[in-house]
C-alpha cells in the first residue's frame, strides 16, 4: 500500500504542475512571434522529398521553420473550411480536382507574376481558374506492362484493345483520378480529339465497350493492380501512374512504363496559398520556390514526375517530342458522377 | 406494482449492452432510415421509386441476393459435415478442428483476399489441380469471376456456419441416433428424421450470419471481382465516401437491410414450422 500512496502527487506537486502546463500552452504563441513558422498542408505521400529536399533548402534561404502536415486532399480542405478566417497553415499542396472544391468555398488566394515571379516560367496549361493554384509536378499516365510477358514494349494505347491479350489488360476504375484518361483514351482511338472527347465521352464509351473481353478486372486498389502485374497474370495497366509505377520498376520488378505515341497524359499536383494565411509573403516565396526550375529539376527525378517549369528539361523514357494531355478538371468535376453511373451500368461484367 | 413484481432484477445485466447498442447502433440506424425517406426536408418515397425503377438497381439487388445465396449454400454445404465431425470428436482430435476453424478468423480479410489472388490465378493451385486431373484442358480464369468471388466468401464466412451448428448438436444426446437404428431406421433416414431436424435451430442461425454478411461484404468483392460487379454493399460504399450522395447512399443501405431481415426473420420462421412439422 506504501508504494501506491508514493505515486499519489502532493497538492503542491500539482499547482506547480498546473502552472508549467499553462506555460507551456501559452508559450507557442510568442515563439511563433519570434521565428517565423510555415505551416504547410500536403499528402501523407508528399512527405518524405519535402522533409528531405524542400524543407532544408527553404528554411535555410528564408531563415524560417516549416512544419509540413501530411494527410489527404479532402482532410486538407477540411481543416481549411474549419479554420475560415483563422487559418494556421499558409500553404496547400492538393490534388487539382480538390483545388476546384476550395476555390468555390473561397479558401485560396490568387497568386499573381508579383508575388511568386516563376509563374511566368510555367508550361501553358500549368495554372488554374485565374491563377488560383498551380501545377508544381505532374505524374503521367502511360502503359505499364510486364516485361516477363511481352516481349516488345506497347507502342499505342490501341495495343490494350488487341484481341490476343484477352483476360490480360487492367484499367482503373473511374472513380480513381488516374481512371479518368481511360475514358479519353478510347475516345481518341475512336476519332475525336483531345478537347471533343473531354466534352463528349459517348464515342468514348463505346469504344470502352469494346475492351471488356480483354479485361481482367477494373481496379480501386492500385497495389493490388500492380501486384498482378508482377505476378505476370496482368499483362498491361493503363492509364498507370509513372509516380507509382517507375517506383516499382525501380525497386526491381519486372514492369516498364511507355509512353504511348498518341501521347500520355499528366495528373494533377496542384500548390495554392491559402486566403488569409499567416506569413503569407513567406507562403508565396514556397510556392515560388515549388514553381523554380531549381527545385523541380531536383525534384522530377525522385518522384518520377513531369516538372511544369519550362527550363527543365523532359524526364528519362519519355521522348522530347512526347505529346502530353491536360485534363479540364472543371468539367470532369461537372461530369464525373454521371461518367460513373454510365460506367457502372457499361462496364460491369 | 405490477410490473415492479415482473422486473427480474438479472435483467438489468443486458443494461450495459443494451445502451451500448443504443448509443452506437439505434440512433444512426434511425437517422439512416430518416434520411432514406426524406427529400429536401419532406418525407417522401420518391427515393425508393426511382432506385426500384431503374432496372440497373435490380441487376445490382441480384448480384447481392445470389452472392449471399450461393455463399451461405457453400458454407451449409462443407461447415455441416464439419459441424458433426467436431459434435462426436473428443479431446485432441476436436482441439485440432476447433483450431483450425477458429484459427484463420484472426487472419484479416485483406490478407486472405490476397492469398486468393495466387490460388486463383491462372498458373495458381486450383487451375493446375483441374488440369492434372484432366477436368480442364487448358488454364482458366477463375480470379475476378463469380465463382472465385464465391469460393473465397466462403472461405471467410465458413467458421459463422460451422459454430453455431457445432453448439446446437454438441447439446443433442447421441443416444437418440442409437435409439432409432435399434428401431430399425436406416442411417440415412436417421439424418433426415432425427440428427437434421435437431439441429435446424443451428442451421438456421448459421444461415442468418452466414447470409447477412455475405450479402454486406464490400471489401472481399473490392479485392476478388473488382469494380464490374456491384452489390447493394459496395453500391452503397460508392455513393456516400465517392459520388458524395447521401440520398442514394441510405437508400441501398436501407433496400439491404431490409432484405437482410426479411432472409433472417423468414429462415427463422421456417425453420418453426419445419421443427414443428416433424
Amino acid at each position: 500500500m506504501d508504494t501506491l500512496f508514493e505515486g499519489q502527487p502532493t497538492r503542491r506537486a500539482l499547482l506547480r504542475a498546473g502552472a508549467a502546463a499553462s506555460v507551456l500552452i501559452a508559450s507557442p504563441a510568442v515563439l511563433r512571434a519570434q521565428t517565423k513558422e510555415l505551416v504547410v498542408g500536403g499528402a501523407a505521400g508528399h512527405k518524405p522529398w519535402v522533409e528531405q529536399i524542400v524543407t532544408p533548402a527553404f528554411e535555410k534561404k528564408y531563415n524560417c521553420k516549416v512544419l509540413f502536415e501530411g494527410t489527404r486532399s479532402l482532410v486538407n480542405l477540411e481543416k481549411m473550411q474549419k479554420n475560415k478566417g483563422s487559418q494556421y497553415m499558409s500553404v496547400v499542396q492538393m490534388d487539382d480536382p480538390v483545388m476546384i472544391l476550395a476555390v468555390k468555398e473561397g479558401l485560396l488566394e490568387p497568386l499573381t507574376v508579383a508575388k511568386a515571379p516563376n509563374l511566368a516560367d510555367l508550361l501553358p496549361g500549368s495554372t488554374h481558374m485565374e491563377g488560383m493554384w498551380a501545377n508544381y509536378l505532374q505524374p503521367w499516365l502511360g502503359v505499364a506492362y510486364s516485361k516477363s510477358a511481352m516481349k516488345t514494349p506497347p507502342s499505342s494505347w490501341a495495343e490494350m484493345f488487341d484481341p490476343k491479350y484477352k483476360g490480360r489488360i487492367v484499367i482503373p476504375s473511374l472513380q480513381n483520378t488516374e481512371g479518368l484518361p481511360s475514358l479519353f483514351v478510347a475516345g481518341l482511338l475512336a476519332g475525336g480529339t483531345i478537347e471533343s472527347v473531354q466534352k463528349d465521352t459517348d464515342a468514348g464509351f463505346k469504344k470502352l465497350a469494346s475492351l471488356k473481353p480483354n479485361l481482367l478486372t477494373i481496379y480501386t486498389q492500385q497495389p493490388q493492380a500492380f501486384n498482378l502485374l508482377e505476378q505476370g497474370e496482368a499483362w498491361m495497366i493503363g492509364p498507370a501512374m509513372s509516380s507509382y509505377a517507375l517506383e516499382r520498376k525501380a525497386a526491381g520488378a519486372p514492369i516498364d512504363l511507355v509512353a504511348p505515341k498518341e501521347g500520355v497524359f499528366a495528373m494533377p499536383s496542384g500548390i495554392a496559398v491559402i486566403k488569409g494565411a499567416p506569413q503569407a509573403e513567406l507562403a508565396f516565396a514556397y510556392v515560388n520556390e515549388l514553381l523554380g526550375a531549381e527545385l523541380q529539376s531536383k525534384l522530377a527525378g525522385p518522384t518520377f514526375s513531369l516538372a511544369t517549369n519550362k527550363a527543365v528539361p523532359k524526364p528519362e523514357g519519355l521522348g522530347a517530342d512526347v505529346k502530353i494531355h491536360q485534363i479540364d478538371w472543371a468539367n470532369v468535376a461537372a461530369q464525373r458522377n454521371d461518367w460513373v453511373k454510365r460506367w457502372d451500368r457499361e462496364m460491369a461484367i | 406494482m405490477t410490473a415492479a413484481r415482473r422486473l427480474d432484477p438479472v435483467i438489468l445485466l443486458a443494461l450495459p449492452a443494451v445502451l451500448y447498442l443504443a448509443i452506437v447502433y439505434g440512433v444512426p440506424l434511425l437517422v439512416l432510415l430518416g434520411r432514406s425517406i426524406m427529400v429536401g426536408g419532406v418525407p417522401s418515397l420518391a427515393p425508393f421509386v426511382g432506385f426500384l425503377s431503374d432496372p440497373f438497381s435490380w441487376t445490382v439487388i441480384g448480384n447481392t441476393v445470389r452472392i449471399a445465396v450461393m455463399v451461405t449454400l457453400v458454407c451449409l454445404v462443407i461447415g455441416y459435415p464439419t459441424a458433426l465431425a467436431l459434435s462426436r470428436a473428443s479431446g485432441l482430435a476436436q482441439a485440432l478442428i476447433l483450431v483450425a476453424i477458429i484459427l484463420p478468423l484472426s487472419v484479416g480479410v485483406v490478407v486472405k483476399a490476397f492469398a486468393w489472388q495466387i490460388v486463383l490465378r491462372r498458373d495458381g493451385v486450383v487451375s493446375q489441380l483441374m488440369m492434372g486431373l484432366g477436368l480442364w484442358n487448358e488454364p482458366q480464369r477463375l480470379l475476378f469471376t463469380e465463382a472465385g468471388l464465391v469460393i473465397g466468401a466462403a472461405n471467410v464466412f465458413v467458421p459463422f456456419m460451422i459454430l453455431p451448428i457445432y453448439s446446437v448438436l454438441k447439446l443433442v444426446d447421441p443416444r437418440l441416433g442409437e435409439a432409432a437404428a435399434t428401431l430399425g431406421a436406416s442411417p440415412l433416414y436417421r439424418f433426415f428424421k432425427v440428427a437434421l431436424p435437431l439441429s435446424l435451430p443451428g442451421i438456421v442461425t448459421g444461415i442468418a450470419f452466414v447470409f447477412s454478411m455475405a450479402a454486406s461484404m464490400y471489401v472481399i468483392p473490392n479485392l476478388l471481382i473488382g469494380d464490374r460487379f456491384q452489390t447493394l454493399a459496395t453500391l452503397t460504399g460508392r455513393s456516400f465516401l465517392f459520388m458524395r450522395n447521401e440520398q442514394l447512399g441510405s437508400t441501398t443501405a436501407v433496400v439491404l437491410l431490409v432484405l437482410t431481415v426479411a432472409v433472417v426473420v423468414g429462415s427463422a420462421a421456417l425453420s418453426k414450422r419445419l421443427g414443428g412439422a416433424s
